[in-house]
This record gives C-alpha cells, sequence and structure tokens, in this order.
C-alpha cells in the first residue's frame, strides 16, 4: 500500500485532507484571529478548523497504530473510554443521566468527568467515546448554533444542530473520530432527543442509553420506562438506570450528574455520589444496592 | 487483555510492631462485568499465617486446595503446624511446578514466625506467578491494583505500627488503591494477626 | 542479492513518537497553586539526563507542566508561549488562565489526525483570585480540578493525593468537617511525600524535583520563608508571586 503515488494521488483520505488545508489555510498560516483573544476557536467564526495532518500514505491508519488501545494495549497515546449515558423523553421534557468515569486501559484516570455538555440553555449534548472528540466539536456547534440564531432571530431546532454535527462529523468518517453523543433539547416540536455518531448515524427517538454501560442501564430504563412519568418519578429512573451501570460496570460509575430539560431550557438537577446512592440512596433513607436491600432478611444475608 | 486480569482483584499485606496485617478487595469479575461482591482471596492456613492469592479466581480456588493438602500432608507427617518463612517455599515450589502451564496468581503471604526463644516475629512475602519469592521488610502487594497499592503504601507505611494503626494504614491503602483500578474493589477484608489474635473486618467500601 | 537488489519488497515504518518517563503533579489552593514535576528524562531502561524541566513558567500567574514525549512536549510549550506572546502585544495584557486553558483545548486538537504525545497540567491563579489546576489529554480535552497527577507514575500518586487532598475514604469525627482547601506548607509536604515514593518505586522518576508556587495578589509569603532552594521568579512584588523550590531527589 506503500506506494509513492499515493502522496500525490488525487482521491483517497489523504488527498481529501490535502484539499481541505489548501482551501481553508496553511498549517503554519497565522491568521489574524490567532492574534486576539479568540483563543483558536476564531477560525472557526470564518470557516471549518484545518488539522495538521502526518504526512503519510494512509494518515488515519496512522493515527489508529499510535492511538487504538483496543487493537494495541500497549499503544503510547491513551485515549480515554468507558461511559454510562442516557435519555429519554417523557411528556415532562427530557432527562439526560451520566456517569462521571473516565478509564484509560484498567486505570480510573478521573472521577469527576463532566459528561453533559452544555452546548447553549436550550442544548445538551452527552460525552461517549473520544472525550476530546466530543468537548471539541460540541462547542464548536455551540458556536453555529449561536451564529444560526444571529442570522435567522430565531432559534435552532434539536433536528438542525443534531443535523449539523452529524454532517460535519460524516466529513471525518474513516479518520478515527469517535464520538456517541445524544443531543437533546426542547424546541417548537416540543423535547427532543437526537442520538448522532461518528459513523454518521442520526437516529431521532424517546429513549437511549450509551456506552460500555448502557446495556445495564436499559435493563432498569426499560423496565421503569412510560411516558406519562412525573417529574420526580422520571429523574429517579434516570439516576437509578446509571447507578445499575455504575455499579456493575468496571468502567462506569463515581459520580451521576443529572439534567431535566424543559420548555424554558435545561436545568441541572444534581450530582450524586453512586456508592452513596449504593448504601443510602437520594434522600438517605433507602439504598439502592441489592445486598442492602435484603441485608437482614435470610440467613444468607445477616445483619452487619 | 490479559488472563490476570480477567477476574481482576488485589492483595496487599504489611508488617507493624509485633504484628502483620493482609487485606484483599471482594471483587470477582468477568472483565468489566461486577459478578460477586464476597469473593474472598484471603485463606487462613495455619493459626499464624494467611496467604492471599489474587489472580484468575479458577486458580485461587484450585491453588488454595492444593496449597491446603500439602499443608496438611506436612502437619500429620511432621506432627507440628509449618511457619510462615518454610509455607511461602511450598507455595514457591507448588507454582514452580507449573513452570510451563503456572496457575495465574500471585500469591501474598502474612503471618508470625515462631522463633527459637518461642516469641513471634512478623513475616510477610509474595511471590510471582512460577514462584519467584520476593521476601520484603515493609509491605508486598499483588493484583490488578498493585501499581496503585505501591503508590499508597509507599506514601502511608511508616515501620513499627500498632495493631491499630497498622490496620488504618492497610484499610487506607487498600480502599485509595482499588478506587483507582477498575477490576478491584466492590468491599475489602482486613485481618490484622497479633501473637494472641487474628482480627478480620469487613470494610465498607465504593460499590462502583 | 548479491547485485545489491532485494528478494522481497522492504517495509519501513515511519515513528515519530518516543516516551521520555517522569511524573508531573499539580495541587489547587484556595488562593495558591503547586505545580510540580521531576527532572529526570529516561527513554527504556537509560536516563537521557538528569536535569531536563517539565514545569514552564507561562505569565505571571499561569505554569504548565507537560509530560509524555519530551520533543513533542517542549515544541508545544514553545508554541503556547509564541501565541501568549502575541496575545500580550495585541491586548497589552496576560492571557487569563481560563483562556490559556481553552486555548490548549484548540491548540492540541489542531493536531487531532498528528497528536502531540503530551499530557499536559496547567495551574496559576484564576481572574477571581482562586488557585486553579487544569488538567488535558492529548487530544486536547480538558477539565477544571484540585488535584491532579499525570505521566509514568500516575497510578502511584493520584491515589495518594485521593486520600490526602480529597479526604477520599476518610470519615470525619462527628460534628467535624473536612477541609475544602489544604493550606501550603500541607500541600508542600504531600508533593514532597508524593515524588519521593514514586521515585522509590519507580525507575523513571527521580533525579530532581521543581516545585512551581504561584501565590494570589495579597497572599502573605510568610509560609515560603523557611522553605530551602527557594528562588523567586515574579518581576513585579504586587500582584501575583511565583516561585520556584529545587530539590533533590534520590538518582539510582
Amino acid at each position: 500500500m506503500n506506494s509513492f503515488a499515493d502522496r500525490f494521488a488525487t482521491t483517497g483520505t489523504a488527498a481529501e485532507l490535502r484539499r481541505i488545508k489548501e482551501y481553508v489555510a496553511d498549517d503554519e498560516d497565522v491568521s489574524d484571529s490567532m492574534w486576539g483573544s479568540e483563543a483558536g476557536f476564531g477560525t472557526m467564526a470564518h470557516g471549518a478548523p484545518d488539522f495538521m495532518v502526518p504526512s503519510v500514505p494512509d494518515p488515519a491508519a496512522f493515527l489508529r497504530l499510535h492511538t487504538d488501545d483496543h487493537a494495541d494495549p500497549s499503544c503510547r497515546i491513551k485515549i480515554k473510554h468507558g461511559t454510562t449515558t442516557l435519555a429519554f423523553r417523557y411528556k415532562g421534557g427530557v432527562i439526560v443521566a451520566v456517569d462521571s468515569r473516565a478509564t484509560a486501559g484498567s486505570y480510573v484516570a478521573s472521577g469527576t468527568v463532566k459528561k453533559v455538555i452544555e452546548i447553549n440553555p436550550y442544548l445538551l449534548g452527552t460525552m461517549a467515546g473520544g472525550a476530546a472528540d466530543c468537548q471539541y466539536w460540541e462547542t464548536y456547534l455551540g458556536m453555529q448554533c449561536r451564529l444560526h440564531e444571529l442570522r435567522n432571530h430565531e432559534r435552532i431546532s434539536v433536528a438542525a444542530a443534531s443535523k449539523y454535527l452529524s454532517n460535519l462529523v460524516y466529513s471525518y468518517k474513516g479518520m478515527g473520530l469517535s464520538m456517541g453523543t445524544m443531543i437533546c433539547g426542547w424546541d417548537k416540536t416540543g423535547p427532543a432527543i437526537f442520538y448522532v455518531d461518528s459513523d454518521g448515524t442520526r437516529l431521532k427517538g424517546d429513549l437511549f442509553s450509551v456506552g460500555s454501560g448502557s446495556t445495564f442501564a436499559y435493563g432498569v430504563l426499560d423496565q421503569g420506562y412510560h411516558w406519562d412519568l412525573t417529574d420526580e418519578e422520571a429523574q429517579e429512573l434516570g439516576r437509578r438506570s446509571i447507578y445499575a451501570a455504575g455499579h456493575r460496570d468496571a468502567f462506569s460509575g463515581n459520580t451521576i450528574n443529572l439534567y431535566h430539560v424543559k420548555e424554558q431550557g435545561w436545568q441541572f438537577i444534581g450530582n450524586y455520589d453512586v456508592s452513596e446512592m449504593h448504601y443510602n440512596g437520594p434522600t438517605g433513607t433507602q439504598g439502592y444496592g441489592y445486598s442492602v436491600r435484603v441485608e437482614g432478611r435470610s440467613s444468607a444475608n445477616p445483619p452487619v | 487483555m490479559s488472563i490476570m486480569q480477567y477476574n481482576g482483584g488485589s492483595t496487599i499485606a504489611m508488617v507493624g510492631k509485633d504484628c502483620v496485617a493482609i487485606a484483599c478487595d471482594l471483587r470477582l469479575g468477568n472483565q468489566a462485568l461486577g459478578i460477586s461482591s464476597n469473593f474472598e482471596k484471603i485463606f487462613a492456613m495455619t493459626e499464624r499465617t494467611y496467604i492471599g492469592l489474587p489472580g484468575l479466581a479458577t486458580d485461587v480456588t484450585t491453588l488454595h486446595e492444593q496449597l491446603r493438602y500439602r499443608l496438611n500432608m506436612y502437619t500429620i507427617k511432621e506432627e507440628r503446624t509449618m511457619e510462615p518463612e518454610t509455607f511461602i517455599h511450598l507455595v514457591s515450589s507448588t507454582l514452580y511446578e507449573k513452570r510451563w502451564g503456572p496457575y495465574f496468581i500471585e500469591p501474598v503471604l502474612a503471618g508470625l514466625q515462631r522463633m527459637p526463644g518461642g516469641s513471634f516475629r512478623p513475616f510477610i512475602a509474595s511471590t510471582d506467578l512460577i514462584g519467584c519469592i520476593n521476601f520484603a521488610k515493609d509491605f508486598v502487594v499483588a493484583g490488578t491494583a498493585s501499581e496503585k497499592l505501591f503508590g499508597v503504601a509507599e506514601g502511608l507505611w511508616e515501620p513499627d505500627l500498632a495493631p491499630e494503626d497498622l490496620f488504618e494504614t492497610i484499610s487506607q491503602t487498600l480502599l485509595n488503591a482499588v478506587d483507582r483500578d477498575a477490576y478491584s474493589g466492590w468491599g475489602a477484608v482486613v485481618y490484622v494477626i497479633t501473637e494472641d489474635k487474628v482480627i478480620k473486618r469487613t470494610l465498607k467500601g465504593r460499590m462502583d | 542479492m548479491p547485485d545489491g537488489s532485494y528478494e522481497r519488497p522492504q517495509q519501513r515504518q515511519f515513528n515519530p513518537y518516543s516516551e521520555n518517563g517522569g511524573t508531573i503533579l499539580a495541587i489547587a489552593g484556595a488562593d495558591f497553586s503547586v505545580i510540580a514535576g521531576d527532572t529526570r528524562q529516561s527513554e527504556g531502561y537509560s536516563i537521557q539526563t538528569r536535569y531536563a524541566p517539565k514545569v514552564f513558567r507561562l505569565t505571571e500567574r499561569a505554569v504548565l507542566a507537560v509530560n509524555g514525549f519530551a520533543a513533542d512536549g517542549n515544541m508545544f510549550v514553545k508554541k503556547v508561549k509564541q501565541r501568549l506572546e502575541w496575545y500580550r502585544h495585541a491586548h497589552a495584557k496576560d492571557m487569563p488562565l481560563r483562556a490559556i486553558a481553552r486555548l490548549i483545548q484548540t491548540m492540541l486538537y489542531a493536531q487531532r489526525f498528528f497528536p502531540y504525545y503530551v499530557y499536559n497540567i496547567l495551574g496559576g491563579i484564576e481572574e477571581d483570585g482562586t488557585g486553579a489546576v487544569y488538567s488535558f489529554d492529548p487530544v486536547g480535552s480538558y477539565e477544571r480540578e484540585a488535584c491532579r497527577a499525570a505521566g509514568a507514575a500516575q497510578s502511584l500518586v493520584q491515589p495518594f493525593l485521593d486520600n490526602q487532598i480529597y479526604f477520599k475514604n476518610q470519615t470525619p469525627a462527628p460534628g467535624a468537617s473536612h477541609p475544602t482547601h489544604l493550606p501550603l506548607p500541607d500541600v508542600l509536604s504531600i508533593v514532597i511525600d508524593s515524588f519521593t515514593s514514586a521515585t522509590e518505586r519507580h525507575i523513571e522518576v527521580g533525579d530532581g524535583l521543581e516545585i512551581y508556587v504561584v501565590l494570589a495578589k495579597g497572599r502573605s509569603t510568610q509560609e515560603l520563608a523557611s522553605i530551602g532552594g527557594l528562588q523567586e521568579l515574579s518581576t513585579r512584588a504586587e500582584g501575583d508571586r511565583m516561585f520556584v523550590i529545587r530539590r533533590d531527589l534520590k538518582k539510582d
């Protein structure tokens, strides 16, 4: 595959990126915005950001070689993995609940990750997959949503915002971006959730869970979900589902962040420690944990 | 993914003043999925010798039974209990027998060694999965959280800790280390071994 | 073959990355920030140098620690400093800490497809006078935290910090509570203990220790008076003050 001709080919990913780079600006070119206070994001307001790409025939394979720890656990650049995120729609709006653990291999790199990205007061995005990919592109999406507001004197719909993101990541397909996100908000059509991932998938739906612990979350979520949940029941369901994943999945846990999207925009409900939920529960009266609930009820579970 | 990380779990042993302590977590997993939160990895071999067997769960049971069998044979033939220093050599040779198809276990041992005068000397040791013995004077660690255990233990441990202080030190070391390890945790058990008694305590740990 | 040609096609690989060991660490206090790193630079089992700084002063109130591949790290620091200088020329003031954090994110993410193999920790004083620490992954995801260790011995040091800084797994006595921010002398001794522990158990850590201390404007420097190996780096006595403490670590 390592052919000299590839470098000068006019088709394929390498050529595609070369073309984007030439179109936008040179990599080392100092644009006016770099001098100012726009902190590099300045370039975004004027066009798509540009990326430095290694001069190899297949940059995507190059990136995979150095960053894909699934294929090669000894690779140097560890991109953090492992997550449980969920969002569901019900009559009172959208509930968004996530855990806060980031792992690199078996090491718990952080227990305080903000996996809900506040795009603007009406839009939330969740983070699963590459943390930087989600943070960066959802911040970028926030800027584009603001530009939409300024241009059209109207807030962007959740459908449009999610499609903007979906189209954007699709243009990088095959280059190694990794994100599985839920864009949640409230627009003219009411509460809405769109699942968007780096493969280019974009799905509208009532209920999604993404990440290594999603199967555990779905188990609780499906069992307790219906449209007419009260706000308290819905928040409890979100919290209880993430707890289930945090408990069983080694790569999820630490704390739960809970958000509620209503007509007036999103609202942060709270941060809950998974272990605290296990032993004491959200009100401190009844823990979620199986071992806690059956304690003293049989000879196999004697009181401590 | 290494077979040593398949079930997860960690163990640590520490020396104190006229006492030793050994502790383990309680998780048994199937890779990322947690299966059990009462899988003890520490076993009493004699009155004053305890062994921790972190590693592949199937081998934990097998190796424990194998060691118990050999220890019983020794006790019957010699008509005396085996001392920890002798026992670690038994562990070592049992593991080396399987040099080319090892048990996936890295044992950690803590005990009180009976001296000629009748007094007791704290003794700890660990081996790798083929039986290379490490006689440490301070602490030994093994399992999926071993790196984290080394770091915390190196920071918290000090010489000549009294039994209660040793208990606090080993508990804090274990709990904080396993909280940074995805494959360890889900509760913990600590044994503090002194001349006249052994105290076993179950700790509440993070359940995620 | 005898004529100099090859029997089979030859394949070569371009590997631009290496790993140079070492560890960095930062802790934020209420009105100060401490950023530290060892000075050993190694490759495999060989020590390349016993003094290669990993912690750099960016502005009067910002310090950046870089760890991973030294060549990438040094180049990255150079480029961050360049951007901060441009900002100074355009605005006649230093870039605030949270803006530097965002700048670093965009600079790292610009290399998303050819990453800098560098773990960054930014420490300093925010515009509101509070101590802050920002930690980054190699492609720019970041988070503000109270304490963070990165590098070769991160898994040794971080759980120790969880215990000593955040008081994790410690229950306060009834009626009492854990302090949210530790005093400077406590933080300094925890930093030193962390590095001596890491030096003891990790072969890539040792030789020397550099601890940068940034104090918020108007804060007393009294607590630093008795510290050995202290050097002041601030250019003005008013405003935020910056100091560096240099210490020896074991060299074996």
